[in-house]
């Protein structure tokens, strides 16, 4: 669009004019530089009752999504539209709505919600304690969402909730725990502890994933990461956290790849720091960066993520109503500041939230497991946004009017 | 108890045959009268037979209504009144009734002269069926007799459409038809008053989707379409019916006005046009910010949309075309895709459903090469090589929007219209649980009755009030049930509580006496005065405070309940306790003492069983007395 400007050239000031004009131009290509670089292939916009802090996949095409207030909320499980995965005859298709395909009721709040590969079961933890509640995702006789069961935790009462971690297995198990010493397998039948981690530290948790099946990796929240294999109780492999610095938190992800040489770990901090790191040799030189993230952001509530297709992409939310996508083969062995190759904005520029004066912010997102570019993402206003962006770098998508 | 019963005849679904039969308070009324577009046999409209096998209609329904314009809501409407035979009123709003014969024509006419069919309604079926039309204003009361009133709201989804409220007496319907919670840029949203109906009908077409928002969903449209205009290709949109085609053209408008395109839009003679009269003529039907720039400029007069002539479409150069059928299945819509077919840079967008058989439905499923009507068998292909596009743009409530018009509403039940096999059972609970409504979803032709608890007016005598009064306890509250004695008097039409003596005299009836005896049987080896005696000191002992008598002549009385004792004729420990006593409110209080009373209270008036079983439980703590103990009740 073009721009007009109005002077008032009497001979007096017209110096003044012209010196602020040129700082002003600058700041104006430094803001549209950013924005109208981001092009995207698709992006379908929804709108939840209520936001939530949990996307999970529990098919290729379907997602468990949770509300966080404080009494009731529901679980739903949501289908992706048709037109989002048809690949052939896109045009075709109408269907670009999500469809609820269950649904289900509870009494707190959801903040960690995982589904058990292979079953139609899924656990969640509410964040006030570290028990977890069992549900049924419902099948094709019903569209209801059952809880089943529940398994108690070792806090009644704690900072932060559980984690939960799970991976394929004939009985249906899960990892979790609220704090490092309390990192235990359960089988949800019976209930029986399978596995426990040796060590006696109490760090709070705030990772936990399997990265084969039988080793899991424990990132606690001031930095140190944990490597064990539910095979054996020898003690786990401790990498400290890569800074001293107090008062800041940690997140983490590691990139499950099917060769050991991509299994690599970030850790991202609540103050935008980053650091990469080979799962093999956790402590070793890695590569990192300074996030161009807002600090000290909201960051309760911080998501990093591996692509799971792409090499070397990261995903980052939290600090912000932002998702940032970063390509880590441009980082060094020196933290130096990073752009992102891709940001979504959406959740930001088209909030619903009528009260400006607490700014929205991104809850969640999570990658879809094929398809390479496309995200998920869920905000505090209730949005929830699915997009397949286009690498600014490898041109091929369409200009949106 | 009153009830209201509830029957679809028909789906609410966007290509269903909407058909309700409602029976409330004594009255039958038919909402909707719907079309099914996917079948060309009986199917298609609602099976009348279930109201009668020979009779008229007219003797079954009081009144039919319909909700809006659509086909699926009012296609069979000449086959109900003039082919099966139906001549009592028909409502709907005056946008309805002005559009609904241009649309029922345009059906004929494809029926009829395109398709050959011959067992159809005729134009004049069309003109008699809308003479038996009352138009309806929006919040307006309509007394359709003495009883049955009813009242429309707006409810957006298309012009003219409407939710209505069906009341007789204390009961009250409410059907939405098809509705929309969020305005869109021609039309407003539904509303409706706290009206708290005992049902609320609704449909449930996106009752379990979240649906993308709009803004994607139109900036993909024109995204499409600039695209298309870019190569210099040509656009072809062919509308279905009214409702989409205006939001399209506004949509079109405002962008060409916003990117300066040059391109020329237009739109076919016929529907489209005559709709768009409708629209200016009805104008307080649209959306608030329609009615505001009809001030200064008639949003449906467009500065960038012309009408089209048909030697148009061999214009050089980039144009869009809005054309009717919706379908692609005859008319201005399927010449103009002929002519465009052969070339790549055009295309067709499709934004609504397509019947099966149309050509619509063809290319939506793919097909890349058309055998057109009236050609020679193996004749030659229509090869289609334009861009084919499928877009919805219809306008329903989605889950969020039937919770906002339940909070609006407030009724007691809710009934979902919904004719296919999909499982709503989330939602049912989630209904019932925000709500504490019961909810239904009854299948076609299965029956939902709901039981009313209507408010019937009472006259009480001022002399039974007062005695109430005298009887001490709290004043009566206008807000709280309260139980009183007294009989009720139903004469010509009028309802009055009396006093049971007021009633004897107005009626010249004598007054009978009640008097209720029972049997009880217990092991005493005793003499019977002995007996007796230790049933005097047992009672004395737990009924404190009670008036207990042994009189001479061999009876025990507390109160008014008489106790005699007689040994059995077979077995002299055997012990038979003759218990009497009349009927008589002042018995309340002395069961009072027992877990009992509740009970009691629950079935006014006492019941005879109720009371004996207090003796027997009240006997069975008779010391020594064994525990074989028996009633019979005289």
């Amino acid at each position: 669009g073009g721009l007009t400007f109005t002077f008032d050239c009497s001979a007096q000031n017209h110096v003044t004019s012209k010196l602020s004009f040129t700082v002003f131009y600058v700041k104006l290509y430094t803001e549209i530089h950013k924005p109208f670089s981001f092009r995207y292939k698709d992006l379908h916009v929804y709108q939840l009752e209520h936001p939530t802090q949990v996307l999970e996949w529990t098919s290729g095409n379907s997602v468990c999504v949770a509300g966080y207030s404080q009494s009731k909320n529901e679980i739903l499980e949501l289908r992706l539209p048709l037109k989002l995965l048809a690949d052939e005859n896109k045009s075709l298709c109408a269907e670009r709505d999500f469809k609820v395909s269950h649904g289900g009721f509870t009494d707190g709040p959801v903040r960690c919600l995982t589904h058990i590969p292979g079953t139609r079961c899924a656990v969640t933890n509410d964040g006030l304690s570290s028990d977890l509640q069992v549900w049924d995702l419902g099948g094709e006789e019903s569209d209801v969402i059952r809880r089943t069961g529940s398994i108690k935790g070792k806090r009644s009462a704690s900072e932060r909730g559980s984690r939960i971690a799970a991976r394929p297995s004939s009985a249906p198990q899960v990892l979790h725990g609220a704090q490092i010493s309390d990192v235990q397998l359960t089988e949800l039948a019976s209930g029986e502890t399978l596995y426990k981690l040796e060590t006696d530290s109490a760090d709070p948790l705030s990772s936990l994933q399997f990265v084969s099946d039988t080793v899991f990796l424990a990132g606690c929240c001031n930095g140190s990461v944990y490597v064990a294999d539910t095979r054996t109780s020898a003690p786990p492999q401790l990498s400290h956290s890569p800074s001293s610095a107090e008062s800041v938190i940690w997140w983490t992800d590691a990139a499950a790849g099917p060769h050991p040489s991509s299994r690599r770990v970030i850790r991202v901090s609540s103050s935008g720091q980053a650091v990469v790191s080979d799962l093999r040799n956790l402590g070793g030189a890695g590569c990192q960066a300074q996030l161009d993230v807002q600090t000290p952001g909201r960051c309760s509530q911080v998501k990093v993520s591996w692509a799971p297709t792409l090499d070397d992409c990261i995903s980052v939310s939290g600090f912000s109503g932002v998702v940032q996508i970063y390509n880590t083969r441009l980082w060094g062995a020196e933290p130096q500041e990073a752009r992102p190759l891709f940001e979504h904005r959406g959740h930001a520029v088209s909030s619903q939230q009528t009260d400006d004066s607490v700014p929205t912010f991104v809850t969640s997102h999570i990658w879809h497991p094929e398809r390479p570019r496309t995200l998920l993402s869920a905000a505090s206003d209730g949005s929830v946004h699915v997009w397949d962006w286009v690498d600014p770098n490898r041109q091929g998508g369409s200009p949106t009017p | 108890m009153p009830e209201i019963k509830v029957t679809p005849l028909g789906a609410g679904q966007d290509v269903g045959r909407s058909c309700i039969l409602v029976s409330i308070g004594g009255k039958n009324i038919m909402l909707d009268c719907g079309m099914h577009m996917g079948y060309n046999d009986d199917r298609r409209f609602p099976d009348f037979s279930y109201i009668t096998q020979n009779g008229r209609l007219t003797d079954f329904l009081d009144c039919l209504i319909i909700s809006h314009f659509h086909l699926d809501h009012c296609g069979a409407l000449p086959y109900m009144s003039e082919m099966v035979g139906y001549d009592g009123p028909i409502y709907m709003t005056h946008p309805t009734k002005a559009i609904c014969p241009i649309l029922l024509e345009d059906f004929r006419k494809i029926t009829v002269d395109k398709k050959g069919e011959t067992n159809f309604f005729t134009s004049q079926m069309i003109k008699d069926c809308m003479k038996k039309v009352i138009p309806l204003n929006l919040h307006q009361t309509v007394q359709v007799d003495d009883e049955l009133e009813i009242k429309a709201y707006y409810a957006g989804h298309v012009l003219g459409a409407a939710m209505v409220h069906i009341k007789v007496g204390s009961e009250s319907v409410v059907y939405t038809g098809d509705y929309n919670m969020t305005p869109d840029r021609h039309l407003g949203a539904a509303w409706i008053d706290k009206c708290r109906p005992d049902i609320l009908i609704s449909e449930s077409t996106y009752a379990t989707t979240i649906r993308d928002s709009k803004r994607c969903r139109e900036r993909d449209f024109l995204k499409k379409v600039h695209e298309s205009i870019e190569r210099g290709g040509k656009v072809l949109i062919p509308v279905f019916a009214l409702g989409r085609a205006q939001e399209l053209c506004i949509l079109l408008e405002t962008f060409w006005e916003r990117m300066n395109l040059k391109a020329p839009i237009y739109f076919s003679t016929g529907l489209t046009e005559k709709a768009n009269h409708y629209y200016k003529l009805f104008i307080t039907w649209t959306n608030q910010k329609i009615r505001k720039t009809f001030v200064q400029r008639n949003m449906f007069e467009f500065k960038h949309i012309k009408a089209f002539d048909r030697s148009y479409a061999d214009n050089p150069g980039p144009m869009v075309v809005f054309a009717t059928p919706g379908m692609l299945h005859a008319g201005q819509s399927l010449q103009i895709f002929k002519k465009w077919a052969g070339n790549e840079k055009n295309m067709v967008i499709m934004p609504g459903y397509c019947v099966q058989g149309t050509i619509g439905h063809k290319i939506l499923n793919g097909q890349r090469k058309l055998e057109m009507e009236g050609r020679a068998q193996n004749g030659p292909l229509l090869d289609v090589k334009l861009q084919v596009e499928y877009m919805s743009f219809s306008a329903h409530a989605d889950a969020k929007g039937i919770m906002q018009l339940i909070r609006m509403a407030e009724p007691r039940n809710m009934l979902l219209v919904h004719g296919e096999a999909v499982k709503m059972e989330f939602l049912k609970g989630k209904i019932e649980q925000e709500f504490s409504i019961d909810c239904y979803m009854p299948a076609n032709g299965e029956t939902t009755t709901v039981t009313t608890n209507p408010s019937v007016p009472v006259d009480i005598s001022l002399n039974l009030l007062k005695r109430e009064m005298a009887l001490g306890g709290p004043l009566p509250d206008p807000k709280k049930p309260r139980t009183m004695h007294g009989t009720l008097i139903m004469k010509e039409n009028s309802l009055k509580l009396v006093s049971s003596e007021q009633a004897l005299k107005e009626l010249g009836l004598n007054e009978h006496q009640l008097r209720f005896t029972c049997h009880v049987q217990l092991q005493d080896p005793h003499s019977d005065a002995d007996t007796l005696h230790r049933i005097y000191t047992h009672l004395k002992s737990v009924l404190k405070g009670y008036t207990i008598q042994h009189l001479p002549d061999g009876t025990v009385i507390v109160e008014s309940i008489v106790i005699k004792v007689s040994s059995s004729a077979e077995d002299s420990n055997t012990k038979v306790l003759l218990l009497s006593w009349s009927y008589q409110v002042i018995i309340e209080p002395l069961l009072k003492k027992s877990f009992l009373y509740p009970a009691v209270l629950a079935n006014p008036p006492l019941k005879s069983d109720v009371i004996s079983s207090f003796w027997v439980q009240t006997l069975l703590q008779f010391p020594d007395s064994n525990k074989h103990c028996g009633i019979t009740e005289s």
